[in-house]
């Protein structure tokens, strides 16, 4: 292999590496409009916090659920339950874990009625 | 200028190029950078909006101001206050009921005065400490009471620098939705005035409605009647103009009547006056109605 074609290749893979770090490092693709399921941990969990209070002044499971159903595909419960581990974990006051187990009961039990999600 | 095309150099330079290329094409369209640990700020603006309703309604239930306002902040959203009330305002086009919409209107005012305008009823739990049932015959009062320690609910008002709230002296309720502070006296017109702005958009109804102690009333559904049509509109969706203000706009040569739902005040043969601007041409002016509860 003459000298010429390997410094053309050296050079070739230097341009890729170059290329990649611009791309994935110094100017990344953006992304907008991202979706809930995207949501770092402790925001999907404020997040669920906050349905859970407005659950401890609403009483409405059918709100909480379509509240809920936006972070992911897995069953409510099973969100609220990764938020109370994860509240336990964190240091969520009493007060925010007793709201979060109310919304845990109300989610368990919960039985959708077939209604649209606002 | 000549090039060489057989010249190592610039073969090496296009070997470059290429590879940066195939070296960006990879890392922007091939696999690019991929977010996991997104935040709100980021997400789609209907999500947005569904991140809105929720910080409202947790408002709505816990009445915590800061708390509501750091979640906003999340959102990056410039106008915090003006995308709430834009929010309620979507929502109300869209055929929504205003209940739907009053707890963003209830936080974007609260926001713009910036106090809760309700008491704080973040009311802790009723907590068993020990919850043994003695097996004995008779129990003494005392004995019960310290068996079963529940924490009595605290209320606390935030600033309330211009509405004296009465003392507590009993225990308190459980919390529950802000009551219309409308409910009680029906509103009466003590205000008509013709508004010559050449500023303001042209047939500009504006209604304000405020309690017998002159402050304004949010939440308040109007209904404005004409020959060929109705429209309803609330007070408190446009904060940043006045929590009891809201305004429709007005065709010429079109006679109006209007109700204020709470109340049952009405006020027929409403129409938008003739104004004269400095150079003696005519323009349709506005009003400016004023409602207060005696």
């Amino acid at each position: 292999m003459s000298s010429n074609l390997i410094k053309i290749i050296i050079t070739a893979v230097i341009g890729i590496a170059i290329g990649i770090l611009y791309g994935w490092v110094i100017d990344p693709v953006e992304f907008t409009n991202l979706t809930p399921g995207l949501l770092r941990e402790d925001y999907r969990a404020d997040y669920v916090l906050m349905v859970a209070e407005a659950y401890h002044g609403e009483i409405n499971a059918d709100n909480a659920a379509r509240r809920l159903a936006v972070l992911s595909s897995e069953a409510p419960s099973v969100v609220v339950t990764n938020t109370l581990d994860y509240a336990h974990v964190n240091g969520f006051t009493e007060n925010e874990i007793t709201q979060l187990q109310q919304l845990l009961t109300a989610m368990q039990t919960y039985q959708p009625q077939g209604g649209t999600a606002p | 200028m000549n090039f060489d095309l057989r010249s190592p150099t610039l073969h090496i330079i296009i070997a470059l190029l290429a590879g940066l290329g195939l070296g960006l094409a990879y890392s922007w369209l091939i696999s690019p950078v991929t977010y996991v640990d997104a935040s709100p700020a980021i997400l789609r603006t209907d999500f947005k909006d569904q991140y809105r309703t929720v910080i409202a309604a947790s408002y709505a239930s816990t009445h915590d101001l800061p708390r509501a306002r750091a979640r906003l902040q999340l959102l990056g959203d410039t106008d915090p206050v003006g995308e709430l009330s834009a929010q309620a305002q979507r929502m109300l086009a869209s055929g929504e009921p205003f209940e739907s919409a009053r707890p963003l209107a209830q936080l974007a005012t609260d926001l713009q005065q910036g106090f809760a305008s309700v008491a704080n009823t973040n009311i802790p739990f009723a907590v068993a400490t020990e919850t043994p049932i003695p097996e004995i015959p008779f129990i003494e009062p005392s004995l019960i009471t310290e068996t079963f320690v529940f924490e009595e609910p605290t209320l606390s008002f935030e600033q309330t620098p211009l509405i004296p709230q009465p003392p507590i002296t009993t225990s308190t309720p459980r919390p529950t939705s802000p009551s219309n502070p409308a409910a009680g006296s029906p509103f009466t017109l003590v205000g008509q005035d013709t508004v010559c702005d050449t500023s303001l958009k042209e047939g500009l109804l504006q209604v304000m409605l405020m309690d017998s102690r002159r402050r304004q009333v949010p939440g308040i559904k109007v209904i404005v009647t004409w020959n060929q049509g109705e429209d309803t509109f609330f007070t408190g969706l446009k904060p940043e103009l006045g929590n009891g203000y809201a305004d429709f706009l007005m065709k010429t040569d079109t006679v109006y009547s209007i109700r204020v739902v709470e109340g049952g005040s009405f006020v027929p043969n409403i129409a938008a006056p003739t104004c004269t601007d400095p150079n003696g041409a005519s323009y349709m002016g506005g009003l400016l109605l004023t409602f207060q509860q005696p």
